[in-house]
């Protein structure tokens, strides 16, 4: 406490120019994110003509592009597959990935290490070429595509390597194995103690990884439309399909769209925020 | 300290005593599930599709004739690959490099406590939340018109012409969408880094004056080697597999000179039609990744574990 | 504190984004009579005549429709809902989405073991598929009605053509007139001299560049490019012969003299070009809106820029339509007087995994579009197609498919495409894109064409 003190004008100064620095990248990072809003609001021939002109000098500013886009999407139907898509696999993936990553760096054994060596090599093959093995696996073979079930499990297949990287590294470097010792001292088995006690404190990066991870899936497009024919079943980015044309693409309806589609993730992130920082919090009393 | 030691050494051999019963067990429940996912999604056909590399099938045929290595020698001959590789080892060197020391920087800045920090983080999500045709024709926008009235206004050279239509500024273009697009990712990581730290090395860390960078080295790099560890790796695995930006802001215009690895794989197996060309060529790719990002976590996880 | 605001700040914009939806408000002055932007209104079909006779034991059947032409995607959902009315069949039709080459996403299918029942491709990746995958379709009833519009694979017809397009200069009549102050005679020009003056005139009269030209492969390499191979004859078995014989090294593309006059039309349309300080950044969809207000009056495309040119501003009413490509100074050359107009997309039934039962009622609605009353209307109204069946009697309704319409009619127009491989448009766009940027020249260009070729197996 007394450090910061210390620190004085100092500090202050140079906090200054750091926020101004900031200030200045912020823009240039949600430059295009404003870009999608203004442009939402517009017809086609202001965006082409005026993409940059602020809402007010536009003629014919509306809200006509929302309403096409949610009508033609078929919104809400769209919206329930997506959910149900995203909040299954996310769940599944964060609960297998920690416990495959806890079961990695607590078990040094040829297992582990292959395994582990496998995930961190598969995380750069090209998704184009599994592509086609991947449909005719299961699709020629094992016929079991356009079911929401399939597409669940191979967004769980698919962000198993990453998220299992991205826990073994915070376990390894945050997570005293003390404590678990206490646990099993106390009697607790290896199941308990990975739940009441390893899980609470992977907080900070469970949070990070169901964003990241319902991010991918919530926006995935080429993945969906490989495994999901059927009409009913369509999630958010497959049902905006009808807004490119071969030649040009309806511009308006697309922005409108894709904020109708991330408006939920951003929200999430926001709240999930807050979990990142408790869970900080809560790591610090210990 | 030393106490814990030797607390942690008995403990070890019970561990170990209780390992040799519930080995398999623990395997199971914790590992089995995730594995199986991933070997049945990825693996399996992986493997199919090594197999698909050594056969003339053409993606629709009904027989396969297995033909050894002649797909690979076509890829000898396929000249366009490997100068498209030679351009994506050079944007990469760019993009890693540049993704990294800004996406560490802001994250840093955005961990100190400043007032509205949530507010700049959701800001720097954004990026993220904007892919495919969307991402192209905004930074289309962008290069071809903002810079260019920019340029008419003031007269700068640099702005007189689309970016998009000269082939070295193209790739500067291409280069800038993948810093914005992957730094927003990479911000999340080494946020979520800082914040693991403890308060004590963050407030040691915030000390400014002429020892900050100093202690920043000491004492925050070591403690951040595991987020650097995975943010290179990921960045240097995303910046080589370059597809979508790739596509929807250049697809490879001028005139071919800015196609990249992963794009020109596709449009081999599926543009031109030699699909087991294509899939030799990715599978190269693959391997060429593969021992690239191998040395790289090799070589900073043994940072990790000198610090 | 801050992270409350943006909370607040995402809650508003969602709220305010939910109310647009709830209530579709416009504010502004969009409901201005003369707003550009106003949706083109649609055709009514007349469906009280129906004579067709439908398969009563079909009823029930659903099948899938593979679309390819993303701009009909939603007017062939609506003729799959009439058809169902009528027959019972089910149609679904299914989208290649953005970032899916239309063949991509057929293999991926057939390899998924489910694919659609009938496919809308290119006439190259029928060929590549007929044989392997498609039903033969050769003794259907309206085969008869589309002579010469037919794709044969070693003697069989294994799809339907779709639609006619037809490419060319597109001009506005209106723009044109007004600029020089006189009434615009399309037939009036008549060779490349005299479309070469009449730019110089255009420009003297104050529009300093008159024509818009696409920068993208997709354009140059197949639009543009196989002009040079269609002309040979004017006729696709022409097109495929003079193909061979570069193929084969018996003609040097150097000697050919359609390669050198290709080049100096493009040449003429370079030098007007509006965008030629920086002919590589132009944007498409501005093109269409720099002909419909009258900054340019050519744009090289086809009918298929309609719909670009509609929502710029331009209406069924106005006068636009299409002058040849001319390659030379001969008056008499079929070249300078037509049009290339031929069968664009092709409708393939899958022969391999559809039951009988799912082949007839595919049939049956094939059948259907070019004979009940209904699916002829709703292929010119509803789709805005060219259909190239002679027994359709409507008309298409705008300017850009009228006139393809009428010059296909009064023997105006040449029905030749070359079958070119799937990446031609792709590797020789580059090449174009490079000489349309001055960074090569003539004999570069066609050393790439030719060397193209000799790699081709």
């Amino acid at each position: 406490m007394q450090q910061t003190v210390v620190g004085g004008t100092k500090k202050k100064v140079a906090n200054m120019l750091a926020m101004a620095g900031l200030i200045l990248i912020f823009i240039a990072y949600m430059f295009p994110f404003l870009m999608v809003m203004i442009n939402s609001l517009k017809q086609k021939r202001d965006i082409i003509k005026s993409p940059f002109s602020w809402l007010f000098t536009i003629k014919g500013l509306s809200f006509d592009n929302f309403v096409k886009a949610f009508t033609q999407m078929d919104f809400l139907n769209a919206f329930k597959n997506s959910l149900i898509v995203t909040v299954s696999a996310t769940a599944l993936v964060t609960l297998f990935a920690a416990m495959l990553a806890y079961y990695i760096v607590r078990h040094k054994n040829w297992i582990s290490n292959i395994t582990f060596a496998l995930m961190v090599a598969s995380m750069i093959i090209p998704f184009q070429a599994i592509m086609i093995p991947l449909v005719s696996i299961y699709g020629g073979t094992l016929n079991i595509l356009n079911h929401r079930l399939t597409l669940i499990f191979m967004h769980t297949g698919f962000s198993m390597a990453m998220s299992v990287f991205m826990f073994h590294g915070f376990i390894n470097g945050n997570i005293p194995i003390a404590l678990e010792e206490a646990a099993y001292i106390d009697g607790c088995t290896h199941s308990q103690t990975f739940f009441k006690i390893v899980f609470p404190l992977l907080k900070p990066i469970i949070s990070t990884m169901v964003i990241l991870n319902a991010l991918a899936f919530w926006n995935d497009f080429l993945l969906p439309s490989l495994v999901l024919t059927d009409k009913e079943l369509l999630t958010l980015p497959l049902s905006t399909y009808s807004f490119y044309g071969t030649y040009s693409a309806d511009y308006g309806t697309i922005m409108a769209g894709l904020l109708l589609c991330v408006v939920p993730i951003l929200i999430l992130y926001v709240v999930l925020q807050k979990q990142i920082i408790n869970g900080v919090v809560a790591g610090a009393v210990k | 300290m030393e106490q814990r030691q030797i607390c942690s050494e008995k403990i070890e051999e019970d561990k170990n005593h209780m390992r040799s019963k519930n080995n398999g067990k623990d395997f199971c429940i914790f590992a089995l599930p995730g594995l199986f996912c991933f070997i049945a999604v990825v693996i399996v056909p992986f493997v199919y599709g090594v197999y698909l590399t050594m056969t003339d099938w053409n993606g629709v045929s009904a027989v396969k004739n297995f033909v050894g290595l002649k797909n690979f020698a076509g890829v000898m001959k396929d000249t366009q690959f490997w100068t498209s590789l030679l351009l994506t080892f050079k944007y990469v060197i760019f993009v890693v490099v540049i993704v990294n020391v800004m996406a560490f920087g802001i994250a840093y800045l955005l961990t100190r406590g400043m007032k509205g920090q949530n507010f700049f983080r959701a800001g720097f999500f954004t990026p993220n939340l904007i892919g495919g045709i969307v991402l192209g024709y905004i930074w289309q926008f962008v290069f071809s018109r903002a810079f260019v009235s920019i340029g008419e206004s003031t007269g700068w050279s640099l702005f007189e012409v689309s970016w998009l239509s000269d082939p070295t500024k193209a790739f500067a273009a291409l280069v800038l969408v993948s810093v914005w697009q992957l730094s927003g990712y990479m911000i999340l990581i080494y946020v979520a880094g800082f914040m693991g730290l403890s308060e004590d090395v963050m407030e040691a860390a915030s000390i400014d004056g002429a020892s900050g960078w100093t202690k920043m080295r000491s004492i925050v790099m070591p403690l951040m080697m595991s987020s650097v560890t995975i943010c290179l790796f990921l960045t240097l695995s995303r910046a080589f597999m370059v597809y979508d930006v790739n596509l929807s802001l250049t697809a490879g215009a001028p005139y071919g000179t800015t196609e990249m690895a992963a794009m020109h794989v596709y449009e081999k197996a599926f543009t031109s039609r030699q699909f087991g060309v294509g899939q030799a060529e990715a599978l190269i790719l693959f391997v060429i990744v593969a021992c690239i990002s191998g040395l790289q976590v090799y070589l900073t996880k043994k940072k990790e574990v000198e610090a | 504190m801050r992270g409350k605001g943006c909370k607040g700040i995402a809650l508003a914009l969602i709220l305010v984004l939910m109310s647009g939806m709830l209530t579709g408000c416009r504010f502004g002055f969009a409901s201005d009579p003369d707003d550009p932007n106003e949706e083109v209104k649609e055709e009514p079909i007349d469906t009280s005549v129906d004579t067709f006779e439908y398969d009563s034991s079909l009823s029930g059947t659903n099948i899938t429709l593979l679309n390819s032409k993303a701009e009909i995607q939603v007017a062939l959902g609506k003729m799959g809902e009439e058809f169902e009315k009528k027959s019972g069949v089910h149609v679904e039709v299914m989208p290649v989405t953005d970032g899916d080459s239309p063949y991509t996403k057929v293999v991926s299918l057939y390899n998924s073991g489910n694919p659609p029942t009938m496919s809308i491709l290119d006439t190259t990746d029928v060929i590549a598929l007929a044989e392997e995958k498609a039903a033969d379709l050769s003794e259907e009833a309206w085969i008869a009605e589309a002579e010469n519009y037919l794709t044969e694979v070693n003697g069989k017809v294994y799809s339907l053509p779709l639609c006619i397009e037809g490419r060319g200069i597109i001009y506005n009549k209106a723009v044109i007139e007004e600029t020089l102050g006189e009434t615009f005679d399309p037939e009036s020009i008549t060779t490349l001299d005299e479309f070469t003056e009449f730019l110089e005139k255009l420009k003297k009269a104050g529009m300093e560049k008159p024509v818009s030209m696409a920068k993208e492969d997709w354009s140059l390499g197949a639009h543009h490019l196989q002009f040079v191979y269609e002309t040979y004859d004017g006729t696709s078995e022409g097109a495929q012969k003079v193909i061979e014989q570069i193929k084969s090294g018996k003609m040097d593309l150097h000697s050919y003299n359609r390669m050198q006059e290709f080049l100096d039309m493009f040449d003429v349309l370079k030098e007007y070009n509006v965008a030629k300080g920086d002919p590589l950044g132009a944007d498409y969809d501005e093109m269409a809106i720099d002909l419909a207000d009258g900054k340019t009056a050519f744009w090289f495309n086809g009918n298929w820029a309609w719909p670009n040119l509609s929502e710029a501003g331009a209406d069924n009413e106005d006068a636009y339509g299409f002058l040849p490509y001319f390659l030379n100074d001969d008056p008499d050359d079929f070249a300078n007087q037509k049009i290339q107009g031929s069968p664009s997309k092709q409708v393939m039934v899958d022969g391999q995994f559809a039951s009988e039962q799912e082949q007839a009622a595919a049939k049956e609605f094939l059948n259907w579009i070019v004979f009940s009353e209904i699916g002829q209307q709703m292929m010119v109204k509803t789709c805005n197609l060219i259909p190239p069946f002679q027994n359709n009697p409507y008309e298409p309704g705008d300017p850009l498919s009228r006139d393809i319409y009428e010059k296909v009619h009064a023997d105006k127009a040449f029905n030749a495409s070359a079958i070119v491989p799937n990446d031609h448009w792709a590797v020789l766009g580059a090449a174009m894109q490079k000489y349309l940027a001055d960074r090569s020249d003539k004999e570069e260009l066609i050393d790439s064409v030719q060397g193209y070729w000799d790699e081709q197996e």
